[in-house]
């Protein structure tokens, strides 16, 4: 039986070849379908997403999958380039650390933002297309259902996805959703048009946010976020009128002094009615004056408090990951010790085989020589021998399942096919 | 065997439930929630065959004592936390309504376990007055825990409280809505009640309007009309923090409410009582010496007063004695003594 991965991640390879080497839906299902047909015995599947190309391939023949070399070469020839030229940025894993690398990716331990959620439905995708395209078998079956427990057990034992390092995420996930239950009925109000902006805007639309209305002082830069994300342009003077209105607020402007000071937020109080309003100032100098934050209902967060919660979570994270990739090695030995074990199941199943045909001789000699037993005794006799085989077997059993769990009980098996005459 | 259940197997099974969801604050563990939500379950649904099997063959009226009145409460609130325990895992909400329903549980067992039992109009208005009041004492709690938990959440959310910092609650507009719709919904139900009682009150004609249970009720309600009032007239009532206040205060009133009928239930009970007769209240093993006392006290009006004068002179013994052991018991007997 053998496993190996060969593929590429943001560890060690520029975005530049990731973006050559990356597969969409379509061409994942071609090439799985291509290396099928090349190589019949076996098992494959490609993970692509922005940050990674990986393509797991297994066998219980380990003669059936193809090598490293050839699967470089089949990797780059897919996308029309030479092996040579992509070789060194393809790395691989086998055995039982391929199986721990797909762990630990599948458990966002990997990602580059670690703990990003999106990685595991990826994995998910990638084996159900895989199954789609007929490629799965055993092996693959068993290890990527085991990666996607695993992935769950980290999740639900660690606080390790909780943990966001990012401004915009933290900003949306921790504080945003702990005060509005949904996004798509809330108005979102833009103030400035920069990066920032944009990247913020991005997780508030994942949430459902739709109503969105951004401000400029230069028009253009605004009607550009507007056009991308499907927002709503208005006057840069109308700011207050808007500000009442709006649930959420992101400013970014490169202001050098408030552009919504005390007087200004008085002015709408009224207006607003004290109803929620969720007020990200990530700009700097910031946008809105602090005294604000003390009005009823108005939740005010600058970057500075932003930044001080990544800082914390980012801690907070770095302690739990050693917990996170203790299960990952717990789970990678549990598995590899599973699968050392079902290894030695054709061996476990001719011992048994070939202790069945003395057995049944010597009942079948037992009632020649008692004929007058009747059916319930010979059924009791046949128990008999059974649990008799049975504890026989026990001690074998249970040493060579000690065994797997260090690795394949090679030796072992050896001396029970010499021992017992176990040919194929 | 679901017969030998007592108040105490749910009593225990939610409060290791509340043990746990309190756990929470503190570490992290995979199995504990499957184990809390299993516990409170367990207690669900002993909760429910304790109420069953009170509720089955013991009067005309099931389960519209003090005692199981409470302990409905309890069971619809421990229903809503299943429900939202599912629906919102990650939210802490236990801490906040476990205490409420270990609280309803416990006062419970110093409520009396003597039905309304009633016959004819009064019957009929008895079971709406107890199905109003239920109602809206479900109501204005589930309104008070929202209330508390907008508070401490707004709390965290204004000091910039994140991650494990903060207690993991559902949010702010949720728990804003649910309050702002617990208040005019409790206030309808409670003037339902209110209204059913004095119905109740003019065919039985047996209560003083000065009862403390009725003055607290109306206090509730006093206070439950302008809440709404206010609400509706003033838009920044509605919101947030103003809303949630004008819960928890309602709780308040609920509690002085509760706390009345407690102290003065045997005359709000036993004021019917007089006016149509035993009718065979509910016995439990351990409400037995009560029972006996009550029944003693009860037979009053419907017998001969001086016969029965004659009879206590007889036993004085037996009633002090009664009176020292059981508080509520000599409350029980305290309609017959001014009588006499």
């Amino acid at each position: 039986m053998k496993l190996q991965m060969v593929g590429c991640s943001h560890h060690n390879s520029p975005v530049e070849l990731r973006e050559r080497l990356a597969f969409s839906t379509d061409q994942v299902s071609a090439a799985l379908g291509a290396l099928r047909t090349r190589y019949p015995g076996s098992e494959a599947v490609l993970l692509s997403t922005c940050n990674r190309i990986e393509m797991y391939t297994a066998a219980e023949d380990p003669a059936a999958i193809p090598t490293h070399e050839e699967l470089v070469d089949f990797i780059a020839k897919f996308h029309g380039l030479s092996a040579i030229d992509v070789f060194d940025d393809l790395f691989e894993r086998t055995g039982e650390d391929a199986i721990r690398h797909l762990f630990t990716v599948a458990a966002s331990l990997d990602s580059m933002v670690v703990g990003e959620p999106q990685i595991l439905s990826q994995v998910k995708q990638a084996y159900q297309l895989a199954n789609r395209c007929e490629s799965t078998g055993p092996v693959t079956h068993a290890v990527f259902q085991s990666a996607v427990r695993v992935a769950r057990r980290v999740t639900s034992e660690t606080a390790i996805h909780e943990r966001r390092v990012s401004i915009p995420s933290l900003a949306i996930a921790d504080f945003g959703k702990a005060l509005f239950e949904r996004f798509d009925d809330k108005q979102v109000l833009v103030l400035g048009a920069g990066e920032m902006a944009h990247e913020t805007l991005r997780f508030l639309m994942d949430e459902g946010a739709a109503d969105i209305v951004i401000l400029n002082r230069r028009r253009e830069r605004a009607e550009e976020l507007a056009a991308i994300t499907r927002g709503n342009v208005a006057a840069w003077d109308d700011r207050l009128k808007y500000l009442a209105r709006a649930d959420v607020v992101i400013s970014t402007t490169g202001a050098d002094r408030p552009i919504v000071t005390w007087d200004d937020f008085q002015s709408i109080e009224t207006d607003r009615g004290q109803k929620t309003l969720f007020v990200l100032d990530l700009a700097v100098p910031r946008d809105f004056d602090p005294a604000i934050a003390r009005c009823l209902g108005v939740y005010l967060y600058s970057l500075d408090d932003l930044r001080e919660a990544c800082d914390r979570n980012r801690r907070e994270r770095d302690k739990e990951l050693p917990a996170a990739l203790a299960i990952i090695e717990r789970e990678t030995r549990s598995f590899m010790a599973e699968l050392h074990h079902r290894a030695t199941g054709p061996i476990i199943g001719r011992l048994r085989h070939g202790w069945q045909r003395p057995k049944e001789e010597e009942i079948k000699r037992l009632f020649n020589k008692l004929p007058h037993l009747d059916d319930p005794s010979r059924d009791e006799i046949r128990h008999a021998f059974d649990r008799l085989i049975n504890k026989l077997l026990h001690p074998p059993l249970e040493s060579l399942r000690d065994e797997a769990r260090h690795g394949p009980p090679h030796g072992l098996l050896d001396a029970l096919q010499k021992l017992f005459r176990l040919r194929d | 065997m679901l017969s030998g259940i007592t108040t105490l197997c749910f009593f225990a099974s939610y409060s290791v439930a509340l043990i746990l969801e309190a756990s929470r604050l503190f570490f992290r563990s995979g199995v504990r929630g499957a184990v809390m939500v299993s516990f409170a379950a367990a207690g669900f649904v002993a909760h429910t065959v304790f109420l069953a099997n009170r509720a089955h063959g013991i009067s005309p009226n099931p389960l519209s004592s003090p005692y199981d009145w409470l302990l409905v409460v309890a069971w619809m609130l421990v229903s809503v936390y299943l429900y939202e325990i599912v629906r919102q895992p990650k939210a802490i909400i236990g801490i906040f309504v476990l205490p409420v329903v270990l609280g309803l549980i416990g006062s419970a067992q110093f409520a009396t376990r003597e039905s309304f039992d009633q016959t004819g109009a009064a019957n009929a208005w008895a079971s709406v007055h107890s199905i109003f009041l239920l109602l809206g004492t479900f109501t204005l709690l589930v309104g008070f825990v929202a209330g508390v938990m907008y508070l401490v959440q707004a709390d965290q959310l204004k000091r910039k409280r994140s991650g494990p910092q903060r207690i993991r609650l559902p949010s702010l507009e949720w728990l804003e809505r649910v309050n702002a719709r617990t208040l005019p919904v409790s206030t309808l139900l409670m003037t339902g009640g209110f209204l059913s009682g004095v119905i109740l009150n003019q065919i039985n004609d047996s209560l003083s309007w000065s009862d403390p249970a009725i003055l607290g009720l109306a206090l509730m309600l006093i206070w439950l009309f302008a809440a709404t009032i206010f609400n509706y007239a003033y838009r920044p009532a509605r919101r947030g923090r103003k809303v949630a206040y004008l819960t928890v205060a309602g709780f308040g009133f609920l509690a002085i409410a509760l706390g009345t009928l407690l102290i003065s239930e045997t005359e709000h009970v036993m004021s019917h009582r007089r006016e149509t007769g035993d009718a065979g209240a509910s016995v439990s093993p351990r409400n037995a010496g009560r029972t006996a006392i009550s029944r003693e006290s009860k037979q009053c009006p419907g017998e001969d007063l001086v016969a029965w004068n004659v009879r206590k002179q007889e036993s004085p013994g037996r009633i002090s004695e009664l009176r020292e052991r059981q508080p509520v018991a000599s409350a029980l007997a305290r309609p017959a003594e001014d009588l006499a």
